[in-house]
């Protein structure tokens, strides 16, 4: 039983099953959107069909326990298979090879086989030292008329699969220790302000930082044809007031403090608390004004004082607005200046009849108008941490070293015996090889022609 | 239209002209046609070579300089020359040409795509943020030579299975001239090792590239997905050759099923719902 289960674990067939099935997996979770992606798009499916995709967890198909255990099934696969093999090519690298006379030289084909005329002197000793000079673990042993030698070359090359596959695991391992350790957050900040808290991507939480995180600018420039070409942020990071470390960050040149690594993920505006208005008293000219938020500010005539008390970017889906509160003695009037009044007139004729708080003249003689808010950069801030991103890449370098180890390498074995038979001397070579039998013929070819040059 | 992108579609009509001449070649069985086969390839291959660097100067005298390889239509052109690359060497390697008919057509395919369609914009484009990384350059690389190469293992498929109908006595110059099944065999498999290695350096410089751009060198994208599929029917199909008697037919079958997906994570991916795609 213990048997069977083990021969099923370690079979190359579960192997193909699975990568088959996981490969099918992923394309499922191509064509279903996945996690926010689900949100926007799950209105086209019938209810029915939602329960079900949810019960299997297809909405986030990657993370889901079905996904995660075929993953585990390959990884527990490669672990038995390689358990199964290991000792098998340990064996063959720690065991001395065997000298067997004859069993290599059956059925060898005669081109494997070269005469030469006489006793050459030394022959014997040639073969051994073209043997020592190019192959490893070179064997002889003395036959009653003659000898039969044994080398090889290129054994560690049973070891690239080994290499690859340990850092397979290697590669899964730290994802696994990424996923359960590492955080992935966001945060947006805009110009001058100073934050510790994120918020965490997948758990949609909240997480404090060690230290605070500041946006001193941020800057976007384009190219002439209107294509964006740099996004900056200027950060600060503090500890207990003082700064530690400053840098711009950059698309692509992410900056890492305290183990935390931040990326420039996107950017946009929010109205300051700047607004520039125009005044117009009766029928004169328009008289430019910039105020800030709060900051009481004094019409012509002494006793008015006018203040923005509210900035709105976008009131009731009408435009920039901002509330102005108009004080003289014993009276107090509030009422929004809009920045695109005469289209909101136009959409809506008779609105400022019907809501005399949305009418810029509604303090004669007073007329106002918005023409601009002050508006401010936020960055936006991806803040993840990954402790596992170290063990990936090293899984990910050996990967390659295994692969080139297994791929251009291979395990060539020679047997070679030499026999004197009737004023002739007999040579022949044998040899496999795990891989490459066009390299190995190649290879022998170029022995028997060294051999055959040997004379006298 | 500006002298680089001219003188690539002018390499589209001889990359035409050499298939045209190796497909010549195989039916009528004359080696006759072999000889200016390989020349006009490499003479298509060389005025490639001059035009993407004409194209890569252009791009600094336009003051926006990067290699040409960041959008779909440069992307094509370079697919289109690593095939051409990777047949020449692998002709000369072998010191045969039956693979020309089968291989060079994609490479016609794939820049004529970039010159003639309407939807393969050839301006030299700046970089956005997100692509001005050298690791992009190196994962663009290592791509398409996988790609390339899986290309190439796609053909020897193809010839595999032609090659299957053969009736043996009395068949025609074309089928004398197709390689032995051992031989297609073990052609396919070199060519899918080299394919699998570079697949494996492309998603590992992606990952790399992603790590820097987007925070994360892994997010399930339906990019880095599909290349993730394709990565594993190849590694399935390796491990297939393991057991006894799943090389040969299956195998080359297998190796279209792989084109298939190679393909799809090169252009189906821009039919899916995701979040970044470039190319
Ligand atoms: C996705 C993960 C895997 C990768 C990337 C991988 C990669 C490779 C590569 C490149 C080879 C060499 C193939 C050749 O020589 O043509 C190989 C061989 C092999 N693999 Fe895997 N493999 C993976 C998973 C597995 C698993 C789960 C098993 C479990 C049974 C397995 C078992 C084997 C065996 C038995 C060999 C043959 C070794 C030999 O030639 O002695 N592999 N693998």
């Amino acid at each position: 039983m213990r048997k069977t289960i083990f021969s099923f674990l370690s079979s190359l067939k579960l192997t193909i099953t699975l990568l088959i099935i996981i490969a099918g997996a992923s394309i499922l979770g191509t064509v279903i959107p996945q996690q926010y992606g689900a949100e926007g798009a799950i209105h086209n499916l019938s209810p029915g069909l939602i329960q079900l995709f949810e019960a299997l967890q297809l909405f986030d198909l990657y993370h889901s326990t079905w996904f995660i255990m075929l993953m585990s099934l390959l990884s527990v696969n490669l672990i038995a298979c390689s358990l199964k093999r290991f000792p098998t090519s340990w064996k063959l690298f720690r065991k001395t090879p065997s000298l067997d006379a004859d069993r290599p030289f059956q059925n060898l084909p005669p081109e494997r086989v070269i005469t030469i005329e006489g006793k050459p002197h030394g022959l014997i000793d040639t073969v051994e030292s073209l043997l020592l000079k190019r192959y490893k673990r070179v064997r002889k042993k003395e036959l009653e008329r003659g000898a039969v030698f044994y080398g090889e070359k290129g054994i560690y090359s049973r070891f690239g699969v080994y290499i690859t596959h340990a850092s397979v695991l290697v590669v899964i391992a730290g994802a696994i220790v990424g996923s359960l350790l590492g955080f992935d957050a966001f945060v947006n900040l805009a110009e001058g302000e100073s934050t510790n808290t994120v918020y965490v991507t997948r758990q949609k939480g909240i997480k404090q930082l060690d230290f605070t995180l500041r946006c001193d600018t941020f800057s976007v420039s384009f190219y002439d044809n209107g294509m964006p070409k740099e996004y900056r942020s200027q950060l600060s990071f503090l500890k207990d007031n003082t700064v530690i470390h400053q840098g711009p960050l950059l698309v692509n040149h992410p900056i890492t403090f305290d183990g935390i690594r931040f990326y420039q993920a996107s950017y946009g505006t929010i109205p300051g608390d700047e607004v520039y208005l125009s005044i117009r008293k009766g029928n004169g000219e328009a008289v430019a004004k910039t105020v800030k938020l709060n900051e009481p500010f004094l019409l012509d005539d002494e006793d008015t004082r006018s203040e923005v008390v509210r900035i709105e970017e976008n009131f009731m889906s009408m435009g920039p607005a901002v509330l102005l509160e108009i004080k003289s003695p014993g009276n107090s009037t509030r009422f929004w200046v809009f920045k695109y009044i005469e289209r909101i007139v136009e959409r809506f004729p008779g609105i400022l009849e019907k809501f005399p708080k949305f009418n810029p003249g509604l303090v004669k003689p007073y007329s106002f108008s918005l023409d601009r808010i002050e508006s401010r950069y936020y960055t936006g801030l991806q803040v993840s941490r990954d402790p596992g991103v170290y063990t990936v890449a090293v899984g990910g370098f050996f990967i390659i070293i295994g692969f080139l180890i297994t791929f251009f390498g291979s395990h060539r074995r020679f047997w070679i015996k030499v026999e004197e038979q009737g004023g002739r001397s007999r040579i022949s070579i044998a040899a496999t090889s795990t891989k490459d039998p066009v390299g190995l013929d190649r290879e022998v070819q170029h022995l028997i022609k060294h051999l055959s040059l040997v004379r006298d | 239209m500006v002298l680089n992108t001219t003188m690539l579609s002018w390499v589209t009509f001889i990359y035409f002209g050499s298939a045209v001449l190796y497909i010549f070649r195989m039916v009528t069985g004359k080696e006759f046609w072999g000889p200016p086969a390989t020349y006009t390839a490499l003479i298509g291959l060389l005025a490639q070579s001059t035009a993407l660097v004409l194209r890569w100067i252009e791009s600094y005298k336009m003051g926006i300089g990067h290699a040409p390889l960041s959008n779909l239509y440069e992307s094509l052109i370079f697919f289109s020359w690593t095939i051409v690359l990777l047949y020449l060497i692998i002709e000369w390697r072998i010191k045969s040409r039956n693979l020309g008919a089968f291989v060079i057509p994609f490479a016609f395919i794939a820049i004529s795509y970039a010159s003639f369609s309407p939807n393969v914009n050839s301006r030299i484009q700046p970089l956005i943020p997100a692509l001005q990384s050298n690791w992009l350059i190196c994962h663009v690389i290592t791509c398409f030579f996988g790609y390339a190469a899986l290309t190439i293992a796609c053909g020897l498929g193809l010839m595999y299975l032609i090659k299957g109908l053969d009736r043996g006595e009395g068949s025609s110059a074309f089928f004398k001239l197709l390689p032995n099944r051992d031989i297609l065999d073990e052609l396919s498999y070199h060519s899918i090792v080299i394919g699998f290695i570079f697949l494996t350096l492309g998603i590992i410089t992606g990952s790399v590239w992603a790590y820097s751009a987007w925070g994360s060198y892994w997010s399930w994208d339906p990019k880095e997905t599909w290349s993730l599929i394709t990565w594993l029917i190849y590694a399935a199909m390796l491990h297939s050759r393991l057991i006894g008697g799943w090389r040969g037919k299956r195998m080359a079958i297998m190796s279209l099923i792989g084109f298939v997906s190679v393909l799809f994570t090169y252009f189906g991916v821009n039919l899916l719902p995701g979040l970044h795609s470039y190319f």
